[in-house]
């Protein structure tokens, strides 16, 4: 069972009475606000079709930490460089993770932003 | 008296104080009113002379990036330099009657919005006049006599300004408490690639973009919002200016998304200013790791409950915006 609309769906619909309908006859802070939940109602949408990709197979690798999670591995990787603990070889290996994983999420985030 | 009765008063006695001649003055509405901040459009009546004036009050307690007394030096020193910037009418850390720290300046016409601001210059078609406007502004700024400057304002030693900020963004990013390997990656990039030295530090805005200056048909009306001024390196200004998220959508206009790096350098030079291109570059990514790290700051005071505002919820979003322009630009 499946239940219509779904999550995405929902939100997409929330985000549109929002600036369709509710914005136009707001103004000043009352206007920014509405923009901005109408924003994260659809960034939730995209999240939700997206729920996947985030890099943890590849870090595992790369940190050498096989049954770590991810949260883990980023907290990991924060301590090592505040620690200047970070070769050249690791860095350099890490930039193309590191970067594929900032343009997935903001694809979710603001997929406009990301360059062609 | 009501509170508005007292911040009516308090007012008066400040300006009085100051030996601006006033019989009465008349609050006529606010920009922002908050328990802590507010910012108050009133009128000044001296006999038949009426001014239009801005009045901001921090309430007793309140966080203060910058003492009124210290912002209203930066105002008439940098005003006295021939930027343009608001008359500074009264300041006082702590004003009459009510206590609050407060500062009134004249006010000046001008839009604020940056989607309206570039609306309105896409009609007129002066987007590099205005980016020029600014490289004057800044150049301006920039020759304040650096040792009449307030005590209290953040000083870097120019031998390390570069070193010294790395250290600030480390420690600003421990503060936070929030892991964020890209934005420590960024640091270590910076500490890497250190670029050259100005000849002198300078008076830095600090927060100079579009969306804290005031644009009045279609040039550069004032320079607003000084809280963040400090001496530094003057190519922190310019490079704050020129970020990718100032844009708004508009990429090839790397100057707040209306004008042409040229126009904003040869403006600059032109005043007397000094470009590096190396600093500049540097300072792009210095002030993209910062703001990552300051996007963070302010979803996290969401999530741990000392704001219910949704603006800083969705700040958290858009750190990877920072994220993403920082990994661009430090690129192997």
């Amino acid at each position: 069972m499946i239940d219509r609309p779904d999550a995405a769906q929902l939100l997409e619909a929330m985000a549109e009475t929002l600036t369709g309908n509710v914005m136009p006859s707001l103004d000043g802070g009352a206007k920014h606000s509405a923009r901005v939940v109408a924003n994260l109602c659809m960034i939730l949408a995209r999240e939700w079709d997206e729920r996947e990709g985030m890099p943890v197979d590849e870090l595992r690798a790369l940190l050498d930490s096989p049954d770590a999670e991810y949260v883990d591995l980023i907290a990991d990787l924060d301590r090592r460089f505040a620690d200047n603990d970070v070769s050249s070889e690791l860095a350099a290996a890490l930039y193309p993770i590191m970067m594929a994983d900032a343009e997935r999420r903001l694809a979710i985030a603001k997929p406009e932003y990301l360059e062609p | 008296m009501t509170a508005l009765d007292d911040t009516r008063e308090s007012l008066m006695q400040l300006l009085l104080a100051s030996g601006v001649p006033v019989s009465r003055v008349e609050i006529m509405g606010s920009a922002t009113l908050g328990a802590q901040r507010s910012s108050l459009f009133i009128n000044v009546y001296a006999g038949p002379n009426i001014t239009e004036a801005v009045a901001q009050i921090l309430a007793p307690g309140a966080r203060v990036v910058m003492a009124p007394e210290d912002d209203a030096a930066l105002l008439r020193l940098a005003r006295a330099a021939g930027a343009p910037v608001a008359q500074v009418l009264a300041a006082s850390n702590t004003a009459p009657i009510t206590g609050a720290a407060a500062i009134v300046v004249s006010k000046i016409s001008g839009e604020s919005i940056p989607r309206k601001i570039l609306r309105d210059l896409d009609e007129r078609g002066t987007g590099d006049d205005l980016a020029a406007d600014l490289g004057m502004a800044l150049a301006k700024i920039h020759s304040v006599p650096v040792d009449e400057l307030p005590s209290n304002l953040v000083r870097v030693d120019n031998a390390h300004v570069h070193e010294a900020y790395c250290d600030s963004l480390a420690a600003s990013i421990d503060d936070v408490g929030v892991p964020h390997p890209i934005a420590r990656m960024g640091v270590h990039w910076l500490r890497q690639h250190l670029p050259s030295r100005p000849n002198a530090t300078t008076l830095v805005h600090g927060d100079l973009r579009n969306g804290n200056i005031l644009v009045d048909c279609g040039r550069l009306a004032a320079v607003i919002d000084w809280e963040l001024g400090h001496v530094g390196d003057p190519m922190e200004d310019l490079a704050w200016l020129c970020l990718r998220t100032w844009r708004f959508g508009n990429e090839d206009l790397e100057v707040g998304g209306f004008g042409s790096i040229d126009s904003l350098r040869s403006a600059y030079e032109s005043a007397g200013g000094t470009w590096r291109e190396d600093a500049f570059r540097w300072w792009t990514i210095a002030r993209t790791v910062w703001w990552a790290s300051g996007l963070t700051r302010q979803a996290t005071t969401f999530l741990d409950g000392n704001s219910d505002s949704i603006v800083l919820a969705a700040s958290g979003r858009r750190v990877v915006e920072q994220e993403y322009d920082l990994l661009r630009l430090i690129a192997p």
